[in-house]
């Protein structure tokens, strides 16, 4: 188990190189120049030269992207060209909130998800299935900037139960992390109905009834751990899709997060934010992979000893 | 089944209606007068003792349209930032009501003679560490200065000498009319020689100003407490000022009929209406100093003809631009220099909206009947997006289809840089030097000369606008260098858009500034 462990780690390090490769290059593919956009409106063409030199930007991309991997591999993910601050902690002040709203969004999903799948699977074809499904409907046609503004309306402005925007305590996480969340519902909602009614309809479930085990328990040890696999699954796409910003709600209820900070440092052409801030990232989404093939192997004992033989 | 499905949707969508309305409205709001200073009351001046302070909120919260990125003050040249500086910092000369220069950490500016100016400074300043400010904190300052990205404003400054502790020379290339303007802005506030040298980590924090930096977290608050050191009578008031980034107006709206903020900066003006129906607010409007235009490739044909340019200007209607982009909250120009800068003509004939007179000059252009195909390119941000729209329906009135591309702003600026444009739009807010509109606009080669236009007339006068020592010959200078770039026309001057704010009833602040940069040192709530 330990050497998959390893070896999935290993197997990060060709994934980063690549994203830093793709980003790097598509941030030069841009069409405008980086000292241009930096330097103020009334620089003039000495200043942006002599800024552009500073910056580096005259040397060739191949040089330049050199130089990055090798400030990289030093643990160096470079200077930002727009605030002068160090990326690697401009990012991990930013990555708290980030997960502080990835993780509360996926909580809530799960909680109102899951045990809506299972409800739905178990009421198949009555208007009890068919309200589930409405509502996974309206969840993944919904778009985020649109549900956070009628939220903030109903429960900020007219309610005033919590705070328009903006990170404070624990309530103004609550808006946000609903906004992401009754988003991610949808899917996990769909998922976990579709892989219920794969697994109720198995012998093993008819047998466990006919051995007098109580339906709870049919449903719940039997049938739910299962078809947890697709579930798991799911649950940590959407968490990899979180943690990687949720731009759209960071936005409109100005969360710090990573995902403004990507999205404002691409507009400002800030390279060395755009390319750490994304490698971070991808880094991220790697690590949540391996712990979801992790989990499985923690439900799936199957899976534990395929991930050992592996090894 | 069906039928419950649908009524389940109606019910969704109804309540989503529901929830779109207007939030509870009380009586009908205040409203300040247009151009009027915001709470002025007696005893609210810019100048408080600390003996005479009144009641007040602790804390004075502020919405801000963007967060602090930068506070090193020559490394930066955000608004937001130049804003928060204010606060702890102070450069030679301030403005005052009427932007005219004042004391400030300088006593007086003299020219003594054609290439140097004799700056007295004030003996009793100190930084906000206690250690007094001097005249090689001001030469160590400047000496920066001239090598840092924002020197552009301070062209023809060639160096600064010590004299005694409170006088030095700033040596010129030549004599200039704007420069002593240049020093009332804030990126060349006065920094600490001694916090350079001591290797402290960010010695740019160390300013003169009523505040200090209290904590700043990246993206979420920036607070500023009263300097315990602070050297001079006019203190601040609110004991701490926090700027919150609101990036979604909507939300900075929200905020502030909530409570959450004291202050919304830029409220959106499709949204004003509810806030003018809240009791608790108060919009404020003046006269802003932003002005918007739409600029030719000069270099590139056809929009190298200067008759054909003419004809567009004729083709525009402004009004309609100005009603489309800011609901009738702004005032058409003719010239091109910004509203209320030193020598503002906009009495000239120009190229008043007439279809008749615009296909008269096609016709001269030698385009009777039309037939150009061409692309504006714009930001793709407020309220760009609508002025273009309603210019592509004007010139499609005169037989120029335009093409309409939308660009981010650093785009913009690169393709505009690079001359691979025909037409654009743009904005540029200058409020105190009026050399900053004529030769970074419209001087030959100048990198923010996206016109890319190029004429020995209007560099000439330009010139003489900057050094004529005459009044009157200076007036009459720059009267005829906006006539004659009306004329040209490399740009169609479109609207100057109002300054919008609003805050919470018992906000007291002496005035506000058109181009948004607002001393809130000067502000508090009063209980």
């Amino acid at each position: 188990m330990l050497k998959y462990i390893l070896k999935r780690i290993m197997l990060m390090i060709p994934a980063i190189l690549a994203t830093s490769f793709i980003i790097y290059f598509a941030m030069d593919m841009t069409g405008s120049d980086p000292a241009t956009a930096l330097a103020p409106d009334n620089a003039t063409e000495e200043q942006i030269e002599q800024l552009r030199e500073e910056l580096g930007l005259n040397d060739p991309i191949f040089v330049r992207y050199g130089k990055y991997m090798m400030g990289m591999m030093k643990g160096d993910l470079g200077t930002s060209y727009v605030t002068k601050r160090d990326v690697f902690e401009t990012f991990m002040t930013r990555l708290p909130n980030t997960i502080q709203l990835a993780f509360t969004a996926v909580f809530v999903a799960t909680l109102i998800a899951v045990p809506l799948g299972i409800y739905t699977a178990i009421h198949q074809n009555t208007w009890k299935d068919t309200g589930g499904m409405v509502f996974a409907l309206f969840g993944v046609s919904m778009p985020n900037f649109w549900l956070g503004m009628i939220l903030i309306i109903i429960f900020s402005l007219n309610l005033k139960w919590f705070p328009s925007g903006a990170k404070g305590g624990p309530e103004s996480l609550v808006l946000p992390a609903v906004t992401v969340g009754l988003g991610f519902a949808a899917l996990i909602t769909r998922t976990t109905r579709s892989a219920m009614l794969d697994v109720i309809r198995q012998d093993y479930m008819t047998t466990a009834r006919a051995k007098g085990t109580g339906e709870r328990d049919v449903i719940f040890k039997h049938g739910l751990r299962n078809a947890l696999i697709p579930i798991i699954t799911v649950i940590g796409m959407q968490l990899s899709n979180a943690l990687t910003g949720s731009v759209l709600a960071e936005t409109v209820f100005s969360w710090p997060g990573v995902g403004r900070l990507i999205v404002d440092s691409i507009a400002k052409r800030d390279t060395p934010m755009v390319t750490g801030a994304i490698i971070m990232s991808c880094v991220l989404m790697c690590v949540v992979n391996l712990a979801v093939d992790l989990i499985y192997a923690f439900f799936d004992p199957r899976i534990k000893a395929q991930y050992s033989q592996k090894g | 089944m069906k039928r419950i499905t649908s009524v389940l949707l109606c019910a969704t969508m109804i309540f989503s209606l529901a929830a779109c309305s207007g939030g509870k409205t009380g009586d009908k709001g205040s409203t300040a007068a247009p151009a009027a200073a915001a709470g002025t009351e007696a005893g609210a001046s810019q100048t408080t003792s600390p003996d005479s302070i009144p009641a007040h909120k602790e804390e004075l919260i502020i919405g801000a349209a963007a967060a602090v990125n930068n506070l090193d003050l020559q490394k930066q040249a955000d608004q937001i930032n130049n804003i928060c500086l204010k606060l702890t910092h102070q450069a030679l000369f301030r403005l005052d009501e009427e932007n005219n220069r004042i004391p400030c950490l300088a006593l007086s500016a003299d020219w003594i003679d054609d290439t140097t100016i004799e700056i007295k400074l004030r003996s009793d300043a100190c930084f906000s560490d206690g250690t007094p400010l001097t005249a090689e904190d001001v030469k160590f300052t400047f000496d920066m200065a001239i090598e840092s990205p924002i020197s552009g404003n301070l062209t023809g400054l060639e160096g600064v000498d010590v004299i005694d502790d409170t006088t030095v020379h700033m040596q010129m290339k030549s004599y200039s009319n704007d420069f002593l303007m240049s020093l009332t802005f804030i990126p060349f506030g006065i920094q600490s020689k001694a916090a350079y040298e001591s290797g402290m980590e960010k010695p740019y924090l160390i300013g003169s100003g009523q505040y200090v930096l209290e904590d700043w977290v990246d993206g979420e608050f920036i607070s500023f407490i009263k300097s315990e050191n602070y050297w001079g009578e006019d203190v601040g008031i609110s004991d701490r000022i926090t700027f919150r980034p609101y990036l979604e107006a909507s939300s900075r709206v929200i905020a502030l009929q909530n409570g959450e903020i004291d202050v919304c900066i830029d409220p959106p003006i499709n949204e004003l209406q509810y806030l003018e129906e809240d009791k608790n607010i108060t919009v404020h409007e003046q006269p802003g100093t932003r002005l918007f235009y739409f600029g030719f490739n000069c270099e590139k044909e056809p929009w190298n003809n200067q008759t054909l340019r003419q004809a567009v200007a004729c083709a525009i209607d402004r009004n309609s631009v100005i009603q489309a982009a800011v609901y009738g909250k702004g005032t058409p120009q003719t010239t091109v220099l910004n509203r209320g800068l030193w020598g503002f003509y906009d009495d000239m004939d120009g190229f008043d909206y007439d279809v008749d007179r615009a296909k008269q000059l096609m016709a001269e252009a030698g385009y009777p009947d039309g037939g150009i195909s061409t692309t504006l390119i714009i930001a793709n941000s407020s309220p760009y997006t609508m002025i273009a729209q309603v210019i592509q329906a004007n010139l499609k009135e005169i037989g120029i289809q335009v093409e309409i591309k939308t660009l981010e702003d650093a785009t913009l600026k690169s393709t505009c840089v690079e001359g691979q444009h025909d037409l654009f739009l743009w904005r540029w807010n200058e409020t105190i030097r009026p050399d900053c509109v004529y030769r970074d606009l419209f001087n030959t080669g100048v990198a923010s000369n996206y016109h890319h236009f190029s004429d020995a007339k209007v560099d000439e006068l330009t010139d003489k606008v900057l050094m004529d020592r005459e009044e009157a010959q200076r007036q009459a200078d720059s009267k005829e260098l906006q006539t004659y770039l009306v004329e040209a026309s490399p740009q169609v001057p479109l609207y100057i858009a109002n300054l919008v704010i609003a805050y919470h009833n018992d906000l007291k602040m002496p005035f506000f500034r058109g181009g948004g940069d607002h001393e809130w040192y000067n502000a508090y709530i009063a209980k």
